[in-house]
C-alpha cells in the first residue's frame, strides 16, 4: 500500500514539476519518504543496465539506448542525467503501473560513481558497465581510488560486470567477482611504447604498489599493463576494437565489423565499444548494432559548431578539473591538422559549486598545442592569469599566445582577426558565455 | 651558483600537479642566476639525499602514501642527516603526514612514521575537500589553496599557518594548519602550493640562499602572471570566507 501511494505521489509531483519546469529529483525524494524501500518492491524488467565511470557515461548510455530501441526494446532511461538515488526513484516510479510493475524491457541508468551504492541498495543491475576511472573533479570526488572504494560496495555478486580491460584500476573490480566481460582496444595505429601526458596514474600497480610494465599505451595510463610483482594485468577482451584508424575515422570490432566514426576521438572509440559490448550481451544482433552506431552523431551536444565573423568554429566540451577530457580534445585538435586558433576559457571552474582550485591545469598536456597548425592560442576568463602562467611552462612560443580578461573581449578579438578555424576548449560552466556571442549552426 | 632539488617519489606522490612546485622554484632560481638541477627519485631503493639542498614530496592517495612511507622508512636517518645539515624539506598534501611519528589508517592499522616531527595522524572515513585561505606564521600575505584530506593530525606545536579563515586545520575546522621547524615545512595544502603562493616561494628561496651562504637581492624576481593569479584567487576565496 505504501508503494502504491509512493507511485501516485511521485507521478503527481513529476507532473506538477514538469508544468513549473522543476528538476526530476524532488518527486523521488518524497516517494522515498513515503516508502523508503520502494525500489526493492517494484517489479523491474529483465535487463537493468547501469553505466558508471569518470568519462563517457552520458555518450555511452545514449548509444546503448539508440541500439536497444532499434532492436525493438522499450528502454526507460535517465536522459535528464539525474543519476543519484532520488532521480533514479523518480524515473522508475513514474514508469511503473500503480500495481508496482515497471513498464519497459530495459531499465538503463547512467549512475553517479559516488552514489551508485545508495541507488543499488534495493535492486542491482544485471549488467554494470564501468568505463574508466580518472582524475575527475577531485574537489568533489577525492581521487580515483576513493571513487573505486565508493563503487565497489555497489557491486552485487549476481551482476555481470562489463569492464574496460585497458584501465588498470577499473580492472581491479574483477578481483573476487565471478561474472565479468571485458572490452578493450588492441594494439593499433595510436598505440605508443612510451607514456604520454603530464602524470602517469598507471605507473604503480593499484593492487600491490609495484612498478607496472606496459607493452603499449593508447593514451595516458590506458593500455596493456602487467605488474611483475603480483600479476595484475590487462585481460584479453571479450569484445575488442581490433583495428583503428582515427585519422580516417574507422574502426573494426572483433576483426569483422567496420564502423565509421562521426567524431574522430579516442573517447568515441571506447564509448562505442562499451555500448556494443553490453548490447551484444543483451542479445542484439551485430548487423543491427553496426547499422545504428555507424557514423552515429551524439545528440548530447558535447560538440557544437558555429560561425564567428569569418571563422568556422567548433566547441569541444571538456570538463574543467578533468585533465584527460582536456587532453583528448587537445589531441583531436592537433590531429585535425587544419590551420587554426584555439580558445581556452576558464572563468567558473564549476557550474554546480564554487571552487578556486586550479591545480588540474598543471595536469593537462597543453604542449600538444605546440604544433604548426595551431597558429594562435587565446586564453581568457577569470583564471586567465593561472592559464597564462601554466602556458609559460609549455614550449609554445609566447608570441602565439594572447590573453583577455573576459570571454567577450576574446570573442571580439577573434571575430576581427583572421579566418582560420577556431577550436574552443572549455567546460559546461563556461561554454554558454561564448555560444551566446556566436552564430550557431542549425 | 648551483643547487640540487630532489623530488621524492613523483611516481607515487603526484596527485594534483605537484611537479609544478619544482618547475616554478627552478625557474625562479634561474632568474637569480642559480642553475638548479632537479632530480626525480622514483619510489624504491635508497635515495641519495646527501647532495640535496631541497627535498620535496607531494600528495598521494591513502594507499600510495603508505607505499611511499614504507619505502622511505628504512632511510629515515639519511633524511634526518639532510635536515641536520640544513637542507630545506617541503612535504605537501598527504606527504605531510609521513613526517610524524605515526599514521593510523581507517582500518585502525598503525603505520610508523619517519619521526622527523612529533605529531601523529589518524585517518577518518570522512573526506574534506575544501578551498583554503590561511594565515601564515612566517610571512604576511594570506596563503591560498586547496586541501583534500581525510585525516586529523594531532600534536603540532609549531604550525605553518596559525589559523584558516577557510579550510580544515590539522585537527579542527579553521584551526591551525601544517608544521614548520627550522627548514622543515609541511602543509596539507595540495598541488602547486608554490605556484599559488609566491610569498611562500620567496621564503623558500631565502632559506635556500641562506643555507648556501649566498647573498640574495632585496627584491626577488617574479614570474609573470603569478601575483595577478594569486590576487584573483584570494579575492574569490575571501568572498566565501567573509574575510
Amino acid at each position: 500500500m505504501r508503494l502504491f501511494f509512493a507511485i501516485i505521489v511521485c507521478k503527481l509531483l513529476r507532473l506538477i514539476g514538469k508544468l513549473v519546469g522543476k528538476g526530476s529529483s524532488l518527486p523521488g525524494k518524497y516517494a522515498l519518504k513515503l516508502c523508503p524501500d520502494a525500489l526493492g518492491r517494484v517489479k523491474l524488467p529483465e535487463y537493468i543496465i547501469a553505466v558508471t565511470g569518470s568519462n563517457g557515461k552520458t555518450s555511452t548510455v545514449e548509444m546503448i539506448a539508440a541500439i536497444l530501441r532499434r532492436a525493438g526494446k522499450t528502454v526507460v532511461y535517465n536522459q535528464e542525467g539525474s543519476n543519484q538515488i532520488e532521480g533514479v526513484t523518480t524515473l522508475i516510479l513514474c514508469n511503473s503501473t500503480l500495481g508496482g510493475k515497471m513498464r519497459g524491457d530495459v531499465l538503463l541508468l547512467e549512475s553517479d560513481e559516488r552514489y551508485a551504492r545508495l541507488s543499488f541498495r534495493f535492486f542491482h543491475p544485471t549488467h554494470f558497465v564501468i568505463t574508466n576511472l580518472y582524475r575527475d573533479q577531485l574537489t568533489r570526488n577525492g581521487h580515483p581510488e576513493w571513487v573505486y572504494n565508493a563503487i565497489a560496495p555497489a557491486i552485487h555478486p549476481d551482476t555481470t560486470l562489463v569492464l574496460n580491460a585497458d584501465d588498470p584500476l577499473v580492472s581491479c573490480f574483477a578481483r573476487d567477482h565471478g561474472r565479468v566481460k571485458w572490452f578493450g582496444l588492441e594494439k593499433c595505429s595510436i598505440s605508443t611504447a612510451d607514456h604520454r601526458g603530464m602524470y602517469h596514474d598507471g605507473a604503480r600497480c593499484p593492487v600491490c604498489g609495484g612498478k607496472m610494465d606496459y607493452d603499449y599505451y593508447h593514451y595516458e595510463h590506458i593500455g596493456a599493463y602487467t605488474c611483475p610483482d603480483c600479476g595484475h594485468r590487462r585481460r584479453t577482451p571479450d569484445f575488442a576494437v581490433t583495428d583503428l584508424d582515427l585519422a580516417a575515422g574507422r574502426l573494426t570490432i572483433d576483426g569483422e565489423t567496420e564502423i565509421a566514426l562521426a567524431f574522430r576521438s579516442i573517447y568515441n572509440v571506447y564509448n562505442i565499444l562499451a555500448a556494443w559490448s553490453v548490447c551484444s550481451l543483451a542479445g542484439v544482433e551485430k548487423g543491427l548494432m553496426a547499422s545504428v552506431i555507424n557514423n552515429y552523431i551524439l545528440k548530447n551536444g558535447r560538440m557544437v559548431q558555429f560561425t564567428l565573423g569569418g571563422r568556422r568554429g567548433t566547441l569541444l566540451t571538456s570538463k574543467h578539473e578533468n585533465s584527460v577530457a582536456y587532453d583528448t580534445n587537445l589531441a583531436y585538435i592537433r590531429a585535425a591538422g587544419t590551420p587554426c586558433a584555439v580558445l581556452v576559457i576558464v572563468d567558473a571552474i564549476s557550474r554546480k559549486y564554487f571552487t578556486g582550485e586550479t591545480s588540474w591545469l598543471w595536469d593537462i598536456d597543453f604542449n600538444q598545442l605546440n604544433c604548426q597548425s595551431v597558429r594562435q592560442v587565446v586564453l581568457c576568463g577569470k583564471y586567465v592569469n593561472d592559464l597564462a602562467l601554466r602556458f609559460d611552462f609549455t614550449d609554445i612560443p609566447p608570441e602565439k599566445i594572447a590573453r583577455f580578461d573576459t570571454v567577450a573581449q576574446a570573442a571580439e578579438a577573434l571575430r576581427d582577426s583572421g579566418e582560420e578555424e577556431l577550436y574552443v576548449v572549455t567546460c559546461f560552466s563556461d561554454r554558454d558565455k561564448l555560444l551566446s556571442l556566436v552564430q550557431l549552426d542549425q | 651558483m648551483e643547487l640540487t632539488i630532489l623530488h621524492l617519489y613523483p611516481d607515487m606522490m603526484n596527485l594534483y600537479g605537484e611537479y609544478a612546485n619544482v618547475a616554478v622554484l627552478r625557474r625562479r632560481l634561474e632568474a637569480l642566476g642559480v642553475a638548479a638541477a632537479a632530480e626525480e627519485v622514483p619510489c624504491g631503493g635508497r635515495p641519495d639525499l646527501s647532495g640535496a639542498d631541497l627535498i620535496y614530496m607531494g600528495a598521494g592517495t591513502e594507499r600510495k602514501q603508505k607505499y611511499a612511507l614504507e619505502a622511505l622508512c628504512p632511510w629515515r636517518e639519511d633524511l634526518r642527516a639532510a635536515v641536520d645539515r640544513g637542507a630545506v624539506l617541503l612535504f605537501t598534501g598527504s606527504a605531510m603526514e609521513v613526517l610524524g611519528t605515526s599514521v593510523t589508517d581507517a582500518s585502525g592499522r598503525v603505520w610508523p612514521g619517519l619521526g622527523l616531527a612529533d605529531f601523529t595522524t589518524v585517518e577518518t572515513e570522512k573526506r574534506t575537500p575544501v578551498d583554503v585561505v590561511a594565515t601564515p606564521t612566517l610571512w604576511e600575505a594570506p596563503a591560498v589553496g586547496f586541501m583534500n584530506k581525510c585525516s586529523l593530525t594531532h600534536g603540532v606545536a609549531t604550525p605553518l599557518f596559525s589559523a584558516l579563515s577557510l579550510g580544515f586545520g590539522n585537527e579542527a575546522d579553521h584551526g591551525a594548519e601544517g608544521y614548520v621547524s627550522g627548514n622543515v615545512f609541511a602543509t596539507h595544502l595540495t598541488g602547486p602550493v608554490l605556484v599559488k603562493n609566491p610569498d611562500f616561494g620567496d621564503l623558500l628561496l631565502r632559506r635556500l640562499f641562506a643555507q648556501k651562504g649566498w647573498d640574495l637581492p632585496e627584491t626577488l624576481p617574479e614570474l609573470p602572471h603569478q601575483r595577478a593569479a594569486y590576487a584573483v584567487t584570494l579575492e574569490e576565496l575571501q568572498k566565501r570566507s567573509g574575510g
